[in-house]
């Protein structure tokens, strides 16, 4: 497939002009000139070479500041800004469009952190902590000279949604998004739209019937002129981006023609074989020419070719309709769309492999979703509930709950809905049966915290039903009455009891949709623990994938209830929508770059950079040079850390701008310094809330940005040393989902861990050497760990790193060769 | 619980069982009844009958072949049950025999043409109930009025001329054989044969003193081994090809089938069931006897294929 051309402005080769920097240092009041000796600092940069202009401010971000260099660029001529002021993470935006403004590249100006990093951090050592904003100053200047003017990159967007699962989160999604006007193409791998919630008899805590709520639902889906339904179909493959993904759909042969099926059934009356029907949990049958269930959306017939023998009933009533096609093959289909909404939903776990409790070898032991359809008007026995074993009605019914949840030798975690739809069951059967029933529910906790849900645990408690804390240890059946009784304990009295029942109903975990693996591949996602999509955000991007453009809705991302699918799923079409409903999508130039002339994979097979980059962003052909789709980019830069040859640059995080930092970091008593390279969206924002919080730490360390930890290069290091460093810190986000792409933080520990063993190898006090992680809340933990490093460093001593920089240098020095020349 | 299947092979009886809520799909095989022919295998929609050779054991009467069912492949069509000449396979829904395919003309039933006429018995007459090889006629005898007679020779010769002989022939299990007819002194028993055909032994090829196809033959007297060559009565051989799987070599026995009597169905399950049973040509024949030319068309076309594949 076509990608977007690497935008021609972004150069690798630094410019030829000549330079004129100017340098702008804010007050922020007594913010940090309380602290900070400005008029040492402004006379400072005076002093750096390509240095034209320096000019200090009460308020650099307020109208007149921003008015001031605006004017500076102007009247100076100045084609470099450096800005000592806050965090970047704080203003960067704002100065970006102010020099913007003034004709000047966005990306042709550079913070100097003054503020979070000297003046808060270092309170009660002034003099410190203005030599530190001094080498702040001269740290971005020098990153500075060798900065490129970078454009926005701007991508065409295809004004269409794709939403993969058929079920009610992806219903709400689909129907939100068409009526928003956009086109919708819905993506099923089952027959019938309406997933897990069509197979349902009520709902809690309302008791409203469940196919009556969503039929309608499903039918608006089918007829809206914007949603085209692919059921029966499975996602063969997802090329593109944001924007502009290409989707291979394979719709599976039903042997039915749609276009021709009525749905009037007659085909079904003739077809002689029965099979077990999925939708029913296999508890009751269908036909070999069938729809899984009458109010199936889009109502077609399929054949079910391993059942089917061919006797061409159907296609004898069918008749002149002729819908029926046995020689239909699948069909693959090309889509384009703009966003795509994950929406796969859960899996029912059957508790096959807990052999103590019975399950697959008594017949009366059942799980909830079985009890469902037993108790559905359009099930299996016509909505009563009996019993396998002899078709009678059962006179006592336990109910066991977390069966596979909350088991450390199974799922962990809470499947969220189970204490409700047991409650909901209980409700049903004690109205169902009346006082003919006795009705038991052995539980660990009820958890009921939703709008209704306790008033409904008060409705199954005054109906009578027994409600047992204690785990079920084990179920024991009498072969000749299959009646059963179960061991457990009953935790509020603290002692074991048995009790006889004739019928148990299991409350199974839900579990991740089979196939979500695949899924997972197909669209670069990544799984949590439990298995369910990871989104990018636990609190503010719950409906983000991590590959841009992709959403989530309902229970694939985390097992939610009705409500909170529904929710989900218009949450999702509106994030969408702020996707496709624009012509074009921009994107941050901070991408990687691959130079092909440098680039191994032309004369070997290399694709280091595939396999590290954490967004399957770049492509690695046999004999030609990796790619890397720009709009697939999210700007880590792992994969220009991790290439053998250097061949991959990430713009405005280029190699040389960093070495220049560290260099300029590194200018003045070295062995005094801790050198600290911290990511943007972890450590960075750590040690800003350090400086927030006003904790104070050793003024020794000098901290260079990174957008991600994975972006750590071991020649940073390894000059670092070389220039005599003391110390040097490399933070990262907590492992392992914190980072913001992804893995990084895996990439970087992978590399940095092998880089320690050499380093200590060849006589370095392994203490030199820090990775430490630190979460944008841990300011105390930052300031914590550059204080203990700092003892570290005074306690080996100023001669001892001397000496072992001596040591080391050669090495060092052979190691950085390619540097020689600059 | 849910849908459970279940497999169970005892030294009598193979069993295959789809438990559900409220159906329970059971395929049974006597395997005392089973001659291990192929024709179950060759009906079978799916492919889910294996016919298992058995190994020969030196100095040993070679032994039937044997009959797997795939419990994964199996769909309770009742297929096998219909088409078994021997009445081996019993297929049930809730215990009742399926025959859903029947009555949704999907299949046929075979045809088993036996007419009998007991009015010419002679009274005391045991011969057919010792010609059928798998013993499953039997002779019941009634006093004129309605009592079963014990004991023949006690009645007075007035009373023996009233007694009502009845010859039962247990339709499903006879494979029509027809020994009972040639060996019926009055012409009571007329019988049609299900499969009509042709068996014929190249002696010529027949390895040297084999006389395996004679060992599994159910029906007494259709092979013999007489002075060291096997010799065929066509008139009783219903043409199951029992002996054709045992056969260690190809071209010396040949079985072909070329008609089949059924009741009368219009479907496509029949017409591949049809042309295994017999050949492509012979399904053709009966086709265009029914005038169905869209299969007619169908079966050439399959059989070129296969020719092709070939």
């Amino acid at each position: 497939m076509s990608q977007p051309e690497t935008p021609s402005n972004l150069s690798t080769k630094p410019q030829t002009e000549d330079l004129r920097i100017g340098v702008f240092v804010c007050h922020c009041g007594l913010n940090i000139a309380g602290t900070v000796d400005i008029k040492q600092v402004v006379e400072y940069a005076k002093t750096i070479p390509d240095v034209v202009f320096v000019k200090e401010n009460r308020y650099t971000c307020a109208d007149p500041g921003q008015e001031e260099i605006r004017n500076a660029i102007k009247e100076q001529k100045l084609n470099r800004v450096v800005i000592a002021a806050c965090s970047p993470r704080m203003h960067e935006a704002t100065f970006r469009r102010t020099v913007s403004e003034a004709g000047l590249n966005p990306f042709l100006y550079e913070m100097a952190n003054i503020r979070e990093f000297a003046s808060w951090c270092h309170p009660s050592t002034p003099q410190e902590a203005t030599e530190r904003a001094k080498d702040a100053v001269r740290m971005a200047v020098a990153k500075a000279r060798l900065l490129m003017p970078l454009q926005t990159i701007e991508v065409p967007v295809t004004n269409k949604a794709l939403i993969i699962g058929g079920g009610i989160a992806g219903m709400n999604a689909a129907l939100d998004l068409a009526e928003m006007g956009f086109k919708v193409y819905m993506l099923e791998n089952t027959q019938s739209i309406g997933g897990h919630m069509a197979a349902l008899d009520k709902t809690f805590p309302t008791l409203d019937c469940s196919i009556c709520i969503e039929g309608p639902k499903m039918v608006d889906c089918g007829r809206h002129p914007n949603i085209q339904i692919f059921a029966y179909s499975d996602l063969v493959k997802v090329e593109g981006y944001i924007g502009n993904f290409k989707v291979k759909i394979r719709k599976n042969p039903r042997y039915v023609i749609p276009q021709r099926c009525t749905g009037c059934g007659e085909c079904k009356d003739v077809c002689p074989i029965e099979y077990p029907n999925e939708w029913d949990m296999n508890l009751g049958t269908r036909k070999a020419i069938s729809v899984p269930f009458d109010q199936a959306v889009p109502l077609i017939y399929a054949i079910n070719k391993d059942y089917c023998i061919e006797c061409f009933k159907c296609v004898d009533v069918c008749g002149e309709r002729q819908a029926i096609d046995f020689e239909q093959k699948a069909e693959e289909v090309d889509i384009e769309v703009g966003a795509i909404i994950v929406s796969t939903g859960f899996d029912v776990y059957l508790p096959y492999d807990m052999p103590l409790l019975g399950y697959g070898k008594y017949p009366n032991v059942i799980t909830s979703m079985e009890f469902e359809r037993l108790i559905l008007a359009a099930g299996p026995t016509g909505g009563k509930v009996l019993r396998q074993s002899d078709g009678q009605k059962p006179h006592s019914v336990a109910f066991i709950q977390c069966v596979g949840s909350r088991d450390k030798n199974k799922y962990p975690y809470c499947s969220n809905y189970c204490c409700m739809y047991t409650l909901k069951h209980v409700v049903q059967l004690k109205e169902k049966y009346k006082e003919d029933v006795e009705v038991y529910v052995f539980y660990m906790d009820m958890r009921t915290p939703g709008k209704g849900y306790e008033e409904f645990y008060d409705r199954a408690r005054e109906r009578g039903v027994n409600f047992i804390r204690g785990r079920v240890s084990r179920i024991e059946e009498d072969p000749k009455t299959n009646n059963l009784t179960l061991y457990s304990e009953d935790a509020n009295l603290g002692h074991p009891i048995e009790v006889n029942v004739e019928m148990v109903v299991l409350a199974t975990a839900s579990i991740p949709k089979k196939g979500s693996d695949e899924i997972a591949r197909i669209l670069n996602l990544s799984r949590g623990a439990d298995g369910f999509f990871m989104e990018s955000h636990p609190k503010l991007k719950p409906l983000d994938a991590p590959t841009d453009g992709v959403f989530f809705a309902g229970a694939c991302q985390g097992l939610k209830d009705i409500p909170a699918s529904v929710s989900q799923g218009s949450g999702a079409a509106a994030r969408a929508a702020t996707v496709i409903s624009k012509p074009k999508w921009k994107i941050e130039p901070i991408i990687s770059i691959v130079d092909e002339t440098k680039c191994r994979n032309k004369t070997a097979k290399c694709g280091v950079c595939v396999d590290k980059c954490p967004y399957g962003a770049i492509k690695a052909e046999p004999n030609k040079a990796a790619t890397i789709i720009t709009a697939s980019c999210h700007g880590c830069g792992t994969c220009v850390a991790e290439c053998p040859q250097h061949a991959i640059t990430q713009m405005h995080f280029t190699d040389a701008q960093i070495m220049a930092q560290i260099r300029a970091a590194l200018e003045r008593d070295p062995e005094d310094k801790i050198l600290a390279i911290l990511c943007n969206w972890c450590s960075y924002a750590g040690a800003d809330l350090a400086g927030t919080s006003r904790f104070e730490y050793p003024p020794s360390v000098r901290a260079i940005r990174v957008m991600c930890s994975g972006r750590v290069d071991r020649e940073f290091i390894l000059e670092a040393f070389r220039l005599g460093a003391g110390m040097v810190l490399v933070g990262a986000c907590h492992l392992p989902y914190d980072c913001h792409y992804i893995s990084g933080n895996y990439k970087m520990k992978a590399r940095t861990d092998a880089l320690k063993g050499m380093l200590t190898k060849l006589g370095m006090s392994p203490q030199r050497f820090r990775v430490e992680y630190v979460s944008a809340a841990e300011g105390i933990h930052y300031a914590e760990v550059i204080k203990e490093i700092d003892a570290d460093m005074k306690a080996l001593g100023k001669e001892k790193i001397k000496e072992e920089n001596a040591k080391l240098k050669p090495t060092l020095e052979n190691m950085l060769k390619r540097w020689k020349k600059t | 619980m849910p849908f459970k299947t279940q497999k169970l092979d005892t030294a009598e009886a193979l069993t295959l069982e789809w438990i559900l809520q409220n159906k329970h799909y059971k395929l049974t095989l006597d395997k005392k009844q089973c001659v291990g022919c192929q024709i179950c295998s060759l009906a079978c929609p799916k492919e889910a009958i294996k016919i298992q050779k058995q190994p020969k054991v030196q100095g040993e009467k070679v032994k039937k072949a044997t009959v797997d069912v795939d419990l994964a492949k199996c769909i309770f069509c009742g297929i096998c049950d219909i088409t078994c000449p021997y009445g081996a396979v019993k297929v049930t829904l809730n215990d009742s025999r399926n025959i859903n395919i029947v009555e949704k003309e999907s299949f046929p039933e075979l045809v088993r043409n036996i007419k009998i006429d007991t009015r010419n018995c002679p009274k005391d007459c045991e011969v057919c109930v010792e010609a059928c090889p798998l013993d499953q006629l039997t002779i019941s005898r009634v006093t004129f009025d309605g009592k079963p007679v014990e004991n023949l020779a006690a009645l007075s010769p007035s009373q023996r001329r009233h007694v009502v002989v009845s010859v039962n022939i247990p339709k499903e299990k006879c494979p029509t054989c027809k020994a009972c007819e040639y060996k019926c002194p009055a012409g009571v028993i007329k019988m049609g044969k299900i499969f009509e055909g042709k068996i014929a032994i190249d002696q010529s090829k027949c390895p040297a003193g084999c006389h395996d196809c004679v060992d599994v033959c159910p029906i007494t007297d259709t092979l013999t081994f007489v002075d060291g060559k096997v010799q065929v009565n066509e008139a009783t051989c219903v043409y199951c090809g029992a002996c054709k799987v045992v056969c260690p070599i190809d071209e010396a026995l040949t079985v072909k089938r070329t008609r089949v009597l059924h009741t009368p169905v219009h479907s496509g399950t029949w017409n591949k069931a049809l042309e295994r049973l017999t050949s492509p040509m012979d399904a053709v024949k009966e086709l265009k006897s029914i005038g169905n030319k869209k299969a007619q068309e169908m079966v050439k076309k399959r059989a070129v294929t296969e020719e092709v594949i070939r």
